[in-house]
């Protein structure tokens, strides 16, 4: 069979043409789809999410739980925990769609983007060079390294490097234009077209997106997207990038990195931010889980104007991606607010190495007796211990007037178990005989897996949180579609029923450092070797 | 209990059976999986299914202190809280007891430890086991015994041998008491130590009460003893013990011995071995155990083993992503973890078709030189397998045979 490289295209329409020209802010509805010649379009429903992964995979879940997560269609690979081997191992697969290929993903139903860094990574980092990206391993990124490694790896989607420094504080004039300017060249750099084997081939292109620069200077922001639009003054990068005339025409998409807005945005947290207990727990809470990126409503208000900042002066029919919004209400304000398409899983994929079973719907229940109610359950809680009901409520909850939810139970594969396609047999006269019933896991299960420190309970936490994930954005598209209107007064609702402040979150994380601390201290080290590697998962139990 | 024996082999002592248990058949020659804690480390019970498993253990010790028998009531047994519907095994708790808690105590009356709630004094009889056995459900569930390690010499043996025999009477009593000897199948545990005249003193007695008792478990082994010594007491004990009960060798899990234990006539076996080395990143083969943390395998794009059938050898994951991801990231250790536990019914899958076949010697043989190769025969497995009528050396006269344990390819190495 002949494969082509780099044919596969990404696709973005709105459904409503209005949001291209007046509404440029609002909410919209659209799909992003992946074309590649010869099989099936993947979509990807927006507003929708995409999936976070440390060192190629989605944090607990194997292959096989990967994929029986019907939830996971878009999965973003950080390239960065690759460079520890020179040459990275993700560049040696050969073959067709070599990076599905090598992490497993499935070229007919998953999309797999690649960026250099853990978006949602905060730790300062040595600064950038004038051609090369600092990462989290002992060799920073060349741009041409990395232009290399996307025509290699063949992602579906590729994130152009920027230059956005991740240090706290405020950047000088000098430093912000420098970044503008560093940014711009490296996204030519990935734009100009692929040189084929075959030199009479058209010499395709790479689907890239760019981080929107600027950091929070409303006029660095909105200078960095101009920079898009011009026709470049350099000779050398105009003709690199020909027939494109400015950068913007090869631009798929926009990504936005909230991590280092809400640091600017915030106090950092203090140890006061767990709840009392005792202080060595306390301090284990904080050294097990540093980045805490869980933006006020002002924080997330301050968001809105940068944001619209860097969209304002672009072309309205392009993908928007947020990488690590911090919360549901979040997400819901930047759809609101900022017309966001993509949302990346991280906050949720975080719950589920905490032990928090998520549980809300958008709409909210329309039958609510008490608003703040979290968005999901603290699974360590002793409430648990003998609560054989599934993990989440709310998708039997009634979330408007005139309908009842359409499915009473969570999709994934903890909530609605299927029994496996088939199974292996050993021996001629094995009898493999199937579950009579499938029943879905309890919460009184979940409670005592994590108290027993089994891992199990992640993998349900994993593909569960990813479900109810998706399906709250699957509520947002209904909503979007069928009752525009009250689109913003549902956002105003559903901040009122939940707790925007998540502070199921610092509950979660305290037991957790219990019962980690109670496992002792090389349980510790391992958890803070962990943390040091990447921002999702668990470390792996080796007692 | 339904208990047929299909096949025997012509020259060892390896037979095939068909149990049937409450939760469907499960054919043996077979090695059991441990889910100390109701969980298969990472792995859901789909995937078990997947695997064609049909038999996993739970730990009574641990399942008493977690969730509690209360629990486990409410939600209807062990199987229902696990939301495994196949075969589940329980131990007595009477081992961990001993091996987990310095202040156990033995006296007639049961097993006297601190409560590691409240550390009050707390007794385990073997009543008391049999009845959280009860409420946990299992298939098989194990009678208390009067553990002794295996190293332990001199009177205590002899003494915990006799106890262990009058705690079966008691678990037999309660068990026919509570009339649970319809749904839950009691198994006797043989001890004595590494003393033959022992051994055989509780065999005797154990066979004596053979009609109400579902099988028969191998116990105070796999705690250290010599090889050589290990063998002679499995072959003594499945030489005595009746042609109709299954028997279970407790604590069993690396290749060689589950296969010197099949050949001397050993339907059953578990340990925590290949799933807890599987976190380590040590993928079992029949070529020896791999290091997946080893530089060597940074760049290798094949799979653990290519003819492997597991999930995560026939989709491809190739050692380098794997020495990537291991011991860092938790699917890392559920990917080896599916391959270690195909790997082990794989290795028992084999044993069944080939005594059915009428091959097993043969089987045997090749698996030993593929395992051990020119790294050497251990010893103690060639003479094992000689006193059934195998000889491993027999068309490689100049092999290499090896004293102790035997090679440990890569699994001490780790970088
Ligand atoms: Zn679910
Ligand atoms: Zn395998």
């Amino acid at each position: 069979m002949s494969h082509t490289k780099h044919t596969s295209s990404l696709r973005f329409r709105l459904h409503d043409r209005a949001s291209e020209t007046t509404k440029i802010f609002s909410p919209r509805l659209g799909a992003a789809s992946l074309h590649r010649p010869g099989s099936a379009d993947i979509e990807v429903q927006t507003p929708g999410i995409l999936t976070s992964t440390v060192r190629g995979l989605v944090p607990h879940l194997a292959r096989d739980t990967m994929r029986a997560t019907q939830a996971i269609r878009w999965v973003n690979v950080p390239f960065e925990s690759f460079l520890e081997h020179t040459p990275p191992i993700l560049t040696l697969q050969n073959g067709p769609h070599p990076l599905h290929r090598i992490l497993g993903f499935l070229p007919e139903r998953h999309i797999v983007s690649m960026v250099l860094r853990d978006p949602s990574d905060d730790r300062e980092m040595p600064p950038n060079g004038k051609d090369f990206v600092s990462a989290n391993c002992i060799r920073g990124m060349t741009v041409s390294d990395w232009r290399n490694h996307a025509i290699t790896c063949e992602p579906d989607v590729i994130l152009a490097l920027s230059d956005i420094p991740f240090t706290a504080g405020g950047l000088s004039q000098k430093r912000l234009t420098k970044s503008i300017e560093r940014s711009a060249a490296w996204l030519a750099d990935i734009l100009k077209p692929v040189d084929m084997d075959d030199i009479s081939a058209t010499r395709p292109r790479l689907n890239v997106l760019v981080h929107m620069a600027g950091g929070s200077v409303l006029a660095a922001r909105k200078e960095f997207a101009y920079s898009l639009l011009e026709t470049p003054l350099d000779g050398e990068e105009a003709s690199a990038i020909r027939p494109y005339k400015i950068l913007d025409d090869g631009v798929s998409g926009y990504a936005f990195d909230l991590v280092p807005l809400h640091k600017a945005f915030s106090d950092p947290p203090s140890l006061d931010s767990v709840p009392l207990s005792k202080v060595s727990v306390r301090r284990t809470a904080m050294e097990l889980s540093p980045a805490f990126n869980i933006p006020t409503p002002e924080a997330t208000a301050k968001l809105v104007p940068l944001l619209r900042a860097s969209l304002e002066i672009l072309p309205p029919t392009k993908l928007r991606i947020a990488h690590s919004a911090g919360s549901p209400h979040e997400m819901l304000y930047l759809v609101r607010d900022v017309g966001i398409d993509i949302f990346d899983a991280h906050w949720a994929q975080r719950a589920a190495d905490i032990g928090i079973a998520l549980d809300f719907t958008f709409p909210a229940p329309i039958t609510v007796d008490k608003n703040g109610r979290d968005i999901g359950h603290n699974m360590y809680d002793a409430r648990y211990a003998h609560d054989f009901s599934q993990f989440a409520d709310s998708f039997a909850e009634q979330t408007s007037e005139d309908s009842l939810a359409p499915s009473s139970r969570c999709s994934c594969l903890a909530c609605s178990p299927m029994p496996p396609p088939s199974a292996l047999r050993h021996s001629t006269i094995d009898e493999p005989v199937p579950t009579r019933q499938m029943k879905p896991n309890t919460r009184a299960y979940l409670h005592h897996l994590l108290h027993t420190h089994e891992m199990g309970a992640n993998v349900l936490l994993a593909a569960h949180n990813l479900s109810v994930l998706d399906a709250f954005f699957a509520g947002i598209r209904s909503v979007l579609s069928s009752r525009p209107d009250d689109f913003a007064r549902e956002v105003e609702r559903f901040a009122h029923v939940y707790d925007g402040e998540l502070k199921i979150f610092m509950l979660a994380r305290k037991a957790w450092a219990d019962v980690e601390l109670a496992r002792g201290k090389g349980r510790l080290a391992r958890e803070k070797e962990k943390q040091a590697q990447g921002t999702l998962g668990t470390a792996v139990e080796l007692d | 209990m339904q208990f047929e024996v299909l096949a025997t082999c012509h020259t060892t002592k390896a037979r095939v059976a068909r149990m049937i248990l409450p939760h469907g058949a499960t054919m043996l020659p077979t090695f059991m999986p441990v889910a100390t804690q109701a969980a298969i480390k990472g792995l859901t019970s789909q995937q078990m299914e997947s695997l064609g498993i049909s038999l996993i253990l739970n730990n009574t010790y641990h399942l008493n202190l977690r969730p509690g028998i209360q629990v486990l009531k409410e939600a209807g047994g062990a199987h229902k809280f696990q939301g495994w519907d196949h075969n589940l095994l329980t131990d007595s708790g009477g081992f961990q007891l001993v091996s987990l808690s310095k202040f156990t105590k033995i006296t007639e009356e049961g097993a006297l430890f601190a409560s590691p709630f409240t550390g009050e004094p707390t007794m385990l009889t073997p009543e008391e086991s049999i009845s959280i056995q009860h409420a946990i459900g299992a298939d098989i569930i194990m009678q208390l015994d009067d553990v002794v390690s295996s190293l332990t010499t001199g009177p205590r043996v002899e003494e915990a041998m006799e106890r262990s025999v009058r705690w079966l009477d008691r678990c037999i009593a309660y068990h026919v008491r509570e009339g649970r000897q319809h749904t839950q199948n009691l198994f006797a545990i043989v001890q004595g130590g590494l003393d033959a005249r022992l051994r055989g003193a509780c065999l005797e007695e154990m066979i004596k009460r053979k009609d109400q008792v579902a099988g028969y478990a191998i116990g105070g082994l796999s705690g250290g003893e010599e090889k050589d010594v290990f063998w002679r007491v499995i072959k003594q004990c499945t030489e005595k013990l009746p042609e109709d009960r299954p028997r279970y060798s407790m604590g069993v899990g690396f290749a060689e011995d589950l296969l010197v234990c099949v050949a001397l006539g050993v339907d059953m076996a578990d340990c925590v071995f290949p799933t807890r080395t599987a976190r380590f990143g040590v993928a079992l083969t029949r070529k020896g155990a791999l290091n997946l943390r080893l530089h060597k395998h940074a760049k290798d794009l094949n799979p653990i083993d290519h003819e492997c059938p597991c999930p995560t050898c026939s989709d491809g994951v190739s050692r380098a992503i794997l020495h990537h991801q291991t011991t860092r990231e938790t699917a890392a250790a559920h990917a080896v973890t599916l391959h270690n536990l195909t790997f082990q019914a794989q290795v028992m899958g084999g044993a069944r078709d080939a005594i059915i076949n009428g091959t097993f010697p043969l089987y045997l043989k090749s698996f030993f030189a593929d395992y051990f190769g020119d790294k050497g025969y251990p010893a103690w497995c060639v003479n094992a397998l000689r006193s059934v009528g195998v000889d491993l050396l027999e068309d490689n006269p100049n092999a290499k045979v090896v004293t102790g344990r035997g090679v440990w390819w890569e699994y001490a190495s780790a970088s």
